[in-house]
């Protein structure tokens, strides 16, 4: 699967006014959306020769030597996995909407979307130690989200990536991460809005990282940390505007194309609002080193 | 989960394989009445192995020639609600295995509950929820199978094929895929029997042999066991501390054990009539009827659904753009049958 991606940012200031005009837009009311985002590495085998042995006997390498040096020699990647949560999971009861944002955003709409939602069942009792939480991270449901670092020499003004997209089993994914090959490195979260347009997606917003501690667990958290009290990575608390489109099968040249004008067409009725543009290549480069 | 065995008959490329005279011994040992033909299924199972591992020792001075690491993926028909990832377990943690961070509050009674023959009355019960997901961590587990089972969505099956082939290659590496394309099942007596010629398709096409499961469908400690545990999720939550769960619990897990062992005799006994040679059994394989030990252990931390969240909930939560999440009722089914499967298809290539 392919990936055609915009990106534009948007300050604080602004971002309930770009609210409303996406909400207008789109003739939706926004979609909140919480993801625990787990961030894994894919590992090697440290002291494992990768290289050539014996750079004179090259010629007479058979072609699956040769093959077989080659994969050893291929990309590796980091890859997301990634799990929604609800707000009400985000640690101790925070009732007030409004209290979640640090910075001084009122987020009126995300309140009335917040309170049109059913009520989540609450399993208190199944909580071990009796904690105010009810995040159960035996029952999280994930999903592992893999992009490619975006495709070079496109000469279209449109970030294009590979993708791929599969649901994961719920609980402790780490086991079976780690015997794919993947470790663990760290996670955050994303909070913002998920509106559609179309064929096009568009999520406004942005990373919080969890308050910082002395000790960074080596693991997936088992408890959440309250909205309010997570600290977004861009310090004034400006959000990213991700307009995307998934295409199933990227080399049909002709839905790509068709594709990219949907994005465009989105660019040019969001002008006068935002600067949707393409991402720096090497920004979102995937690639492990 | 009805306990089963797996037989594989290997052939030569170019001949014939062993199903027309499995079929035959079949119909000439049974009497019309208990040889039913029930339909069609299908398998494919795909094969990835380290792509370190497939350097020859010559080409690596100086390090010891490292135990193979495998990564099989199987679909089968009659289980049709997900995928199985069985993988060999890392030699190596990356960084800290969890294990090594056991002041998670969870961690530790979570390993206690799986352990074979201890484990107290659960005080945690997400802990031993945890292993819904098919997916096993540390303890005594680890020590028991190399490998690891996970199942995964249909979906993600061919999906997460894709990413390895796609993203993982220096670490994984594709070797075969084979299918039986057009299997045939039989209810004998009380034994379900799937029979099917088994072809490679990739990466050159040829006939692999016959498979033939056999799947014991009379009176089943393990059947009625998963029978009770669902009765007693349903149930209330109230003996969670009771110690008598504990000796309960016990004592089931010593009789999954017998069970397994005795089917297993019942088993050979049938596929001893055919009087077929040269077969490859797989029947009490490494890690087999782990996932039913925990679903016991699962009975003393009982008192909660297995949906923790309702579906509705699931839904609004299903993030950006990506695909809704697929709930599994019960994601350890077949999970014994898989490992069979995948144990006399690991082709050493």
């Amino acid at each position: 699967m392919h990936e055609l991606l915009l990106f534009a940012s948007v300050p604080v200031h602004q971002h309930h006014e770009l609210l409303q005009q996406l909400a207008g837009l789109t003739a939706m009311q926004p979609r909140h959306a919480i993801e625990r985002r787990l961030i894994f590495k894919a590992y090697r085998k440290p002291g494992l020769i990768t290289g050539r042995v014996g750079g004179s006997q090259d010629l007479q390498q058979s072609g699956d030597l040769q093959r077989v040096n080659k994969m050893l020699n291929g990309s590796m990647f980091y890859t997301q996995v990634v799990g929604p949560v609800s707000e009400k999971e985000l640690g101790p009861a925070s009732t007030s909407m409004s209290t979640s944002v640090p910075a001084p955003d009122p987020d009126t709409p995300m309140a009335g979307t917040d309170e049109s939602k059913p009520p989540a069942p609450v399993p208190n009792a199944a909580v071990p130690d009796g904690e105010a939480s009810a995040y159960d991270y035996e029952q999280q449901p994930w999903r592992l989200e893999f992009r490619d670092i975006p495709e070079a020499a496109t000469r279209s003004a449109i970030t294009t990536r590979v993708m791929a997209s599969a649901a994961l089993p719920r609980g402790d994914i780490v086991p079976s991460m780690n015997a794919w090959g993947y470790g663990f490195v760290t996670e955050y979260l994303v909070e913002g809005d998920i509106f559609i347009h179309n064929d096009i997606v568009i999520f406004l917003h942005r990373v919080l990282h969890y308050p910082s501690s002395d000790n960074e667990p080596r693991e997936p958290r088992r408890n959440l940390t309250a909205l309010k009290d997570m600290e977004p990575l861009e310090k004034t608390g400006s959000y990213v505007l991700q307009a995307s489109i998934t295409v199933q099968d990227g080399t049909n040249q002709e839905t790509m194309k068709t594709a990219s004008q949907h994005l465009f067409g989105l660019r040019e009725q969001l002008k006068s609002a935002v600067r949707l543009e393409q991402a720096d290549r090497l920004s979102l480069d995937t690639r492990a080193k | 989960m009805p306990v089963t065995g797996v037989y594989f008959i290997p052939s030569h490329p170019n001949a014939s394989t062993a199903l027309s005279t499995l079929t035959e011994r079949l119909r000439s040992s049974f009497t019309d009445e208990d040889f039913i033909p029930l339909g069609r299924w299908a398998l494919d199972h795909k094969l990835m192995r380290d792509t370190p591992g497939l350097l020859p020792a010559s080409a690596n001075p100086g390090q010891r020639p490292s135990k193979p690491r495998y990564m099989q993926l199987l679909s089968l028909t009659h289980y049709p609600s997900h995928g199985f990832i069985y993988t060999s377990e890392p030699t190596e943690k990356p960084f800290h295995p969890p294990s090594a961070a056991s002041s998670a509050p969870s961690a530790t009674p979570a390993n206690g509950a799986v352990s074979p023959g201890q484990g107290g009355p659960a005080p945690a019960p997400t802990a031993a929820a945890s292993h819904t997901s098919a997916t096993s961590q540390g303890g005594a587990s680890a020590a028991e199978t190399q490998m690891l089972m996970t199942t995964v969505p249909p979906s993600s099956y061919k999906t997460l094929f894709q990413h390895f082939t796609y993203a993982c290659q220096p670490f994984w590496c594709h070797r075969l895929t084979v299918t039986v394309p057009n299997g045939v099942v039989y209810d004998i007596g009380d034994f379900r029997v799937r029979l099917g010629d088994v072809r490679q398709t990739w990466p050159t096409a040829r006939v692999r042999g016959t498979i033939v499961e056999i799947e014991w469908r009379g009176p089943s400690v393990v059947d009625s066991l998963a029978a009770a545990s669902q009765a007693r999720r349903s149930g209330s939550a109230d003996d969670v501390d009771s110690g008598v769960d504990l000796s309960f619990s016990v004592l089931e897990e010593a009789d999954i054990d017998a069970e397994y062992e005795a089917t297993a005799s019942l088993i050979r006994e049938f596929w001893a009539r055919l009087g077929v040679q040269g077969a490859r059994e797989a029947i009490l394989v490494p890690g087999i009827g782990k996932e039913i030990k925990e679903k016991l252990g699962r009975v003393r931390g009982a008192g909660r659904d297995v949906g923790g969240r309702s579906l509705k909930d699931e839904a609004t939560l299903a993030g950006l753009g990506g695909v809704p999440f697929e709930d599994d009722i019960d994601p350890a089914a077949g999970t014994d049958v898989a490992r069979q499967y995948m144990e006399v298809l690991r082709f050493n290539r």
